[in-house]
């Protein structure tokens, strides 16, 4: 009997967990009701939560933090699961806001940063078949279509409410959208969800275009239905088959007939980016688009997205031929720099702001957010733009608490993903982020403004061509310098001869737009070290400055078909360069490109592509001695720096982390070392002697029985063991390191600041309106000094803006906006609403709170 | 000297029947070698119309490249300062070299018997865009790297759940009808939910509330140095996955074992048995057992080559290095040659197999007879 009874409650468990099992998890029910009303704002945005700063004693740590850093694969799903058992302490790679809930309810600490962007990307083709109309081949369909999706509905429904609502190519809380916030805000306000202005529009069109509408309200065009072929993505994090859905639901409900069809990446991009846009095989697609960094410059945005002469050359822009011509010229211009002041760029900005939304070619929809999710107990530096794992800055800064030392624990998704190799190995972002931590590097790139700091480097003089709009901000580490003319020093290097093995002088009468002159502490080469310990030395850089030229040259042995465009491309702008002196080091550049910020003119910043200053390689540093016998495998054939090499010559891709490329690099050190070897000798002899040679093979070969590997730099960790098959490595802290662990403590914490309105609620029109804004950092007032401006926005209660203006400051963290007579009589009876952008000088993300109060007769 | 006679004509009758058993043997093998190989071909030259979807898989790669390639130009500042002119020659360049990289420029028709050649003659060749975990291209490399954690984990799970559950399901045909037996009836349904959904309750349970056992990987990072601790570092990973395995097939496996036994257990000849007497190991032995074991032996040989394949979502679950993780991979890669290399080998285990087992039929059923009728 009791056996039965047994059986019978077994029986009914198993029933009831089967039925469990069909149901299946369902999805965190998103909130369903759009606040329609409200103006998309960044003020909804929670600021990045990290962790309170800790009191940073004074330290005599070199190198990390950190003892150990014991790296592993984890998957995304479990990874908030093992913070909370401490099986892990970071989440590296960061989770999609579907998983900040998740992370909120476990308790942890997080950082934010910006994600994918999403848009919906219309083709804007006529179709080749007569009796099919693109509705989108028409501008102001595009551009009514801004009014058709809810972008706040978007965020809510499939975001959570974590992203922002865009309606701009640029990121909606950089530096550009809060400099133009009264621009911005403006135009979202015309450009708000509203269906039956967006409907009204087209129909006016359609019927233009000579459609009719059946009675059921349904568009035709020659007997058939007008029909959108949309294209959704259903892979990634799946929040664009919301999108999708949506689109679809408001394209039908302005009598569109539609043709949905989910597609992943690869199924997708034949059809978006490589079909003839006139053959008419879509009509729009949910495109998503990323930034890896801060964005400091949007001038580029609207070339990029929208002008047939875009950068980016994809069929959908080029098919964009209808563009308006003041819309292509604002946009080019914006795009070369053709003006020479920030008020003339911010004008044409505003201008292109305005054409963009009229071209519509992309409405933009949200900027999605990352959240890198991590215990309680550690402390590390988010960047705005790269998160933690994409950040320079991490190795750094990451720590326990209140605490030197200890062994972490690192997860990312993967690891090893493809050869380790700096000249042109792995680029996936979990493994660089390792590499990162091995390296240092004459800059260090500012994790919440998108500026550079000097790292190894002590200063820049930088000196720009007349009118040129390169702007400085308060770095004191930089100088700018005007100048008519700059000339290229004869001597300078401008090119390389790969079979005399010798640099091309640029010779007489060579001009630059820009001259960069870097200059290094008089003891760089006694305290750096590689993590061999060799001390740095000329020699290093001057073998990045070779390879850079030989691997593009054909006469070269270590020649890359794949690798040449791209040295074509940077050298349509390089110049030359020349080093001035060994002690201390200092080098000039000359060069032809240039981006706005002044500090981040630095060879190898984001305009120079090659950093030439430092032995920083695309993909990690090395020593002159480890490409020495790498290009020497390359050159024999054994291996190849580039999978396209590789692939050509059928050989192994080089590795220096694992696999049998190691072999093969040990017998070309044993060659070398053998020979003490000097590596284009006719130029390097006069930096490197045989002993010094000798010397580094040595310690290249200690280091690799020691390691197992050859990967080293010069950074805060090195790579004590890895595993490759087995996905997990073991970094250490280098305490041969230059700099005290705590250089960059400031960086803790991203000075976010929170602000808050307070005013009357009721004013009379006519009457002057004093409003106060506090504005603080955790709790204490924001310095003045730390903040760029706090600029207001005035709406009527129709949502249109009636005035803009700077509030003026009273105290740290205390500013005031005073609403004159004059201001006030433009308000009409009703709900009115005042908003204020906060630009702190610290961070790019500026911070917008708003108050609503009543106007009165 | 009749007898002798009568010996010779035996001897010549054996001689000529031996003969014809191997004249037969040797036909049937040709046959059957011959027709293996043809299925091997036809099968593999489908997996490769099929990871090309006809060629379509070109018109992707393309894409992708063109996606690629244009958006990295579009990132790059130095392109920013060329002419719309110069930048379009540089990235169709750019597009140019990587199409031929992948090996785009070849018609797909004679880049699929290529692939086909190589596969049957086992030469693997090189991924299009995979590498190995240690970074070679070599899809040998690529298999091997990853084939010693797949035997494992799918060794250990299959095998003790093979030995295990035919083992019980012996004893529970002799106890049918008794509670053990109904309750593994009753709990055979469990088998309907896939192993990883086990492998999340397991380290639900085991990782995260007991923490006794870690979530994945197949290593604690750092790992040990000391080779015993490694090993057993490495079991530790292996528990959950296998069990996850094991526990997903383990009641349907004994209840199919002791149906299949069930059967044989009521033939005439098993009851004859009962009747005269014979001891019930005697009855196993001889009269269930023996003539089950071509069924029990094809089991096993089809489990061996299951072992190759993977367990693609359970590896991903426990993030286990497994040939299961790099055949997903490689079909999200649409890399043929690794996709091609990893049938190709299952391929010809599985023709090998099949064509002994014909031959160890014979050797353990006395009624069956390599290229005979019956």
């Amino acid at each position: 009997m009791l056996r039965k009874r047994m059986m019978l409650a077994i029986g009914l468990l198993m029933a009831f967990s089967m039925v469990l099992t069909a149901c299946g998890g369902t999805a965190t029910p998103a909130p369903t009701t759009a606040p329609a009303t409200q103006p998309p704002s960044a003020a909804t945005q929670a600021p990045a939560p990290t962790a309170a700063p800790t009191a940073v004693p004074p330290t005599t740590r070199h190198g990390g933090w950190l003892d150990e850093i014991d790296v592993s694969t984890v998957d995304s799903s479990s990874a908030v699961t093992q913070i909370q058992a401490g099986a892990i302490n970071i989440y590296a790679d960061g989770l999609s806001p579907a998983d900040l809930q998740s992370i909120k309810s476990a308790n942890l600490s997080y950082g934010t940063n910006t994600g994918l962007y999403y848009d919906m990307m219309y083709n804007p083709a006529v179709f080749k078949d007569a009796n099919t109309l693109n509705p989108f081949s028409d501008r102001k369909i595009r551009e009514a279509t801004n009014m058709l999706f809810d972008r706040n509905y978007i965020n809510q429904e499939f975001y959570g409410g974590g992203a922002l609502v865009k309606f701009f190519p640029f990121i909606t809380d950089g530096p550009d959208y809060t400099d133009l916030a009264d621009v911005a805000k403006g135009l979202e306000a015309q450009y708000a969800y509203n269906l039956d202005k967006a409907k009204s529009t087209i129909a006016a069109e359609m019927t233009t275009l000579g459609a009719t509408q059946d009675a059921s309200g349904m568009w035709q065009y020659k007997g058939k239905p007008v029909t959108i072929t949309l294209i959704v993505r259903n892979d990634g994090d799946k929040t664009r088959i919301g999108i999708g859905d949506y689109a679809t639901k408001q394209f039908q409900a302005v009598g569109f007939k539609v043709n949905e069809q989910y597609k992943s990446g690869s199924e997708a991009s034949p059809i978006w980016i490589s079909s003839d846009p006139t053959a008419g095989q879509w009509s729009a697609y949910t495109a998503g688009w990323i930034n890896t960094a801060i964005e400091r410059d949007g001038k580029g945005d609207f070339d990029a997205m929208y002008a047939p002469d875009s950068a980016q050359g994809i069929n959908p822009m080029l098919a964009n031929t209808n563009i308006d011509p003041a819309f292509l010229k604002v946009a080019d211009d914006l795009n070369n720099g053709n003006f020479t002041s920030l008020d003339q760029r911010r004008q044409m900005m505003a201008q292109a702001m305005k054409l963009s939304l009229q071209d519509s070619l992309q409405v933009w929809l949200v900027d999605d957010q990352n959240f890198t999710p991590y215990s309680n107990n550690v402390q590390v530096t988010t960047d705005l733009g790269a998160g933690v794992e994409g950040s320079q800055i991490w190795p750094f800064t990451i720590r326990f608490k209140g605490k030197e030392g200890g062994a972490l624990k690192w997860a990312t998704t993967d690891l090893f993903t493809d050869p380790w190799n700096a000249v042109a190995g792995d680029n996936w972002v979990w493994d660089q982020a390792l590499v990162k931590a091995t390296s240092s590097g004459a800059f260090m790139l500012d994790p919440f403004t998108g500026l550079a700091w000097p790292l190894r480097a002590s200063k820049m003089d930088l000196t720009v061509q007349t009118g040129l709009p390169i702007f400085k901000n308060a770095e004191d580490w930089v100088t700018l310098n005007t100048a008519d003319s700059i000339s290229v020093p004869s001597d300078a290097w401008a090119d390389w001869d790969a079979k005399t093995q010798t640099f091309i002088p640029a010779g007489d009468g060579k001009t630059a737009k820009v001259k960069a002159v870097v200059t290094y502490p008089s003891d760089l080469f006694q305290t750096v070290k590689w993590q061999d310990g060799s001390p740095l030395t000329p020699a290093d850089i001057v073998m990045n400055i070779i390879e850079t030229f030989d691997r593009g040259k054909k006469d070269s042995p270590i020649y890359d078909d794949a690798y040449a465009p791209t040295l074509q491309a940077w050298q349509s702008t390089f110049k030359g360069i020349k080093i001035d002196s060994t002690d201390p080091l200092v080098i000039e550049y000359y060069t032809d490109g240039y981006v706005s910020d002044a500090e981040l003119n630095y060879p190898g910043g984001p305009v120079a592509g090659q950093q030439l200053i430092w032995p920083q390689y695309g993909f990690g540093e090395a020593p002159w001695d480890l490409i020495a016998i790498s290009n020497m495998a390359d050159a024999g054939g054994k291996l190849a720096y580039s999978t396209d090499k590789a692939d050509a010559k059928k050989v192994e891709w080089m590795s220096w982390i694992g696999g049998p490329s190691l072999d093969i690099l040990n017998t070309e050190l044993t060659t070398a070392a053998g020979s003490s070897l000097i590596p284009y000798a006719p130029t390097l002899s006069k930096y490197i002697t045989a002993d010094d040679a000798k010397t580094r093979y040595a310690n290249l070969q200690a280091w690799y029985k020691a390691h197992g590997h050859f990967v080293e730099g010069t950074g805060p960790y090195y790579i004590d063991k890895a595993f490759v098959t087995e996905k997990t490595l073991t970094l250490k802290n280098n305490s041969d390191y230059p700099d005290l662990a705590d250089r960059w403590s400031q960086f803790s914490v991203p000075m976010l600041a929170d602000a808050k309105l307070d005013g009357p609620a009721q004013v009379k029109i006519g009457d002057q309106a004093t409003f106060d804004v506090t504005v603080t950092f955790q709790g204490n007032p924001y310095p003045q000094k730390d903040v760029k401006g706090v600029k207001y926005l005035l709406y009527d209660a129709t949502g249109a803006v009636v005035a803009t203006g700077q509030a003026t400051a009273v105290a740290d963290g205390h500013w005031q906006v005073v609403l004159g007579s004059d201001v006030t009589s433009k308000l009409t009876a009703g709900s009115d609403k005042i908003e204020v952008a906060v630009s702190p000088i610290p961070v790019s993300q500026p911070t917008f709170t708003s108050l609503t109060f009543v106007t009165t007769p | 000297m009749a007898v002798a006679a009568q010996s010779a004509s035996e001897i010549s009758k054996k001689k000529s029947s031996s003969g014809s058993t191997l004249l037969r043997v040797g036909r049937y093998t040709a046959i059957r070698l011959l027709t293996l190989f043809v299925t091997v071909v036809i099968g593999v030259y489908l997996t490769i119309l099929i990871a090309n979807m006809g060629g379509y898989v070109d018109t992707i790669m393309k894409s992708q490249i063109t996606e690629r390639i244009t958006q990295a130009a579009a990132a790059n500042p130095t392109f920013r300062s060329m002419t719309p002119e110069q930048r379009q020659q540089t990235v169709q360049t750019q597009i140019a070299n990587e199409e031929n990289r992948m090996g785009l420029n070849t018609p797909v028709v004679i880049r699929n018997f290529t692939y086909l050649a190589n596969a049957l003659t086992l030469n693997l060749g090189r991924a299009i865009n995979m590498t190995s975990d240690s970074g070679s291209k070599e899809v040998r490399l690529i298999i091997l790297e990853r084939l010693p954690a797949t035997l494992l984990l799918m060794g250990t799970s299959e095998l003790s759940l093979f030995f295990i559950s035919l083992l019980l399901a012996l004893t529970l045909s002799r106890r049918y009808g008794s509670f053990w037996d109904k309750l593994v009836i009753l709990l055979s349904p469990t088998s309907t939910p896939p192993a990883w959904f086990y492998g999340i309750f397991l380290i639900l349970l085991f990782a995260a509330v007991f923490k006794l056992l870690p979530f994945g990987g197949m290593i604690d990072s750092p790992p040990p140095t000391n080779p015993v601790d490694f090993a057993l570092n490495v079991l530790k990973h292996l528990i959950l996955p296998a069990s996850a395995l094991f526990i997903s097939q383990f009641f349907l496996s004994i209840y199919n074992w002791r149906t299949f036994f069930l059967i044989y257990s009521s033939e005439d000849y098993v009851e004859m048995a009962k009747a005269k007497g014979l001891p019930p190991r005697d009855i196993e032995r001889r009269y269930i057992l023996r003539p089950t074991l071509p069924t029990i032996i094809t089991q096993f040989a089809l489990l061996l080559i299951t072992v190759w394949t993977g367990a693609i979502v359970t590896e991903t679950v426990f993030q286990w290095p497994g040939l299961g993780r790099t055949f997903y991979r490689a079909i999200g890669f649409f890399d043929t040659p690794v996709i091609v290399g990893l049938t190709i080998i299952y391929a010809y285990l599985l023709a090998i197999t099949v064509f002994l087992l014909d031959f160890v039929y014979a050797l353990v059923d006395p009624r069956v007879k390599v290229g005979g009728n019956q």
